[in-house]
């Protein structure tokens, strides 16, 4: 055999096990495709997709019930915090802005900002009264309307675990409340068990 | 005259349980509470038919035994009641899907909701409309692995 017939054959044995690996790694990679946003999840059994989704969707199916929604007075409500009480990190406010967002498209309640939000609204109001601003076009202050009502709430959660099962119980409280009396005109409880066994 | 009294007696029980049936005050356009349109609907199974779609390759092994339809202020109210008639537990996901009165959608697509169903037993699926446009629904469900 010749030096260049055994460097050709170096050469394309080389090619062919470059072809072979990219096909591999073209069967066994990863895919990637768009799923159902609103599908049952159930990867693993903390704190997911479907359990925020279907909380929120309760709570605003409960919450449109309370007379002081009902009654089409179109009561002025703000968020405040949903306590996570569980031991795993959940973002509370995803499940408020959930709830928000659907009470807002039902037309029965309208939202004042929030605590977490009034900064920027402060901000903005702030920075419209600048000498940069046409002031008959900018807003005025002393315009912000309170709220009359308060949504709050905690969630928590108990975790039993053996060798071969994993069961956990998540609930989710929540309450409206008059702010200017204090009296609680609506509260529901939500609850949720997933139990994984290996 | 006995007899007349016995007559008369007779036509006011018989006046009276034909007023108390949910027939006597059905509003044209509804059957059992819910809103119909023009379909033909004479019992709770032709209702049960015309609200029900199942979706995906896995029928759920259940029967969907009653829907009954109110309102509360101005949403729609449902209660669909679900019964497993199998001695095993039966697994199965539901939504509900909302229309307008011209057949529009009238919110975003609700999130498929798993519920569980033990063996022999029933168990109501309550669901408000999301908004006063909501004035029909589907009731959707779907086996689940």
């Amino acid at each position: 055999m010749t030096r260049t017939s055994s460097f050709h054959i170096a050469r394309i044995a080389s090619l062919l096990s470059l072809a072979a690996a990219v096909a591999l790694a073209g069967c066994g990679g990863p895919k990637t495709r768009y799923g159902d946003a609103g599908s049952v999840e159930t990867v693993t059994n903390q704190f997911g997709s479907t359990d925020l989704q279907m909380l929120a969707e309760q709570m605003t199916q409960s919450m449109l019930q309370a007379p002081v929604i009902a009654s089409g007075n179109l009561p002025i409500v703000t968020t405040q915090e949903v306590k996570n009480k569980t031991s795993e990190y959940i973002d509370t406010r995803a499940i408020t802005n959930r709830m928000r967002s659907s009470l807002q498209k039902s037309g029965r309640v309208r939202f004042a900002v929030d605590q977490a939000e009034m900064q920027k609204q402060l901000d903005e109001l702030n920075r419209q009264q600048g000498e940069q601003y046409d002031q008959d076009k900018s807003v005025q202050q002393g315009r912000m309307v309170g709220a009359g009502y308060r949504v709050t709430g905690e969630i928590t959660s108990i975790v039993k675990e053996t060798k071969n099962v994993k069961d956990v119980y998540y609930q989710l409280f929540m309450s409206l409340t008059n702010i200017q009396t204090g009296i609680e005109e609506w509260s529901e409880t939500k609850d949720i068990r997933k139990t994984t066994e290996r | 005259m006995k007899a007349s009294t016995v007559v008369a007696v007779t036509l006011a029980a018989l006046c009276a349980t034909g007023c108390g049936t949910k027939k006597g005050f059905e509003k044209p356009g509804f059957a059992f509470g819910c809103p119909i349109g023009d379909t033909k609907i004479s019992t709770m199974g032709d209702l049960v038919r015309a609200k029900v779609a199942k979706e995906g390759g896995q029928n759920p092994d259940v029967e969907l035994e009653e829907i009954r339809c109110t309102t509360t202020g101005d949403l729609l109210k449902v209660d669909v009641v679900v019964f497993n008639d199998e001695s095993d537990v039966e697994r199965l996901m539901y939504k509900f899907r909302w229309s307008d009165a011209e057949g529009m959608r009238a919110a975003d697509e609700e999130t498929w909701k798993p519920l569980l169903m033990y063996g022999n037993s029933r168990q109501t699926v309550t669901a408000i409309a999301p908004n006063p446009k909501a004035r029909d629904f589907k009731f959707i469900v779907m086996g689940q692995e």
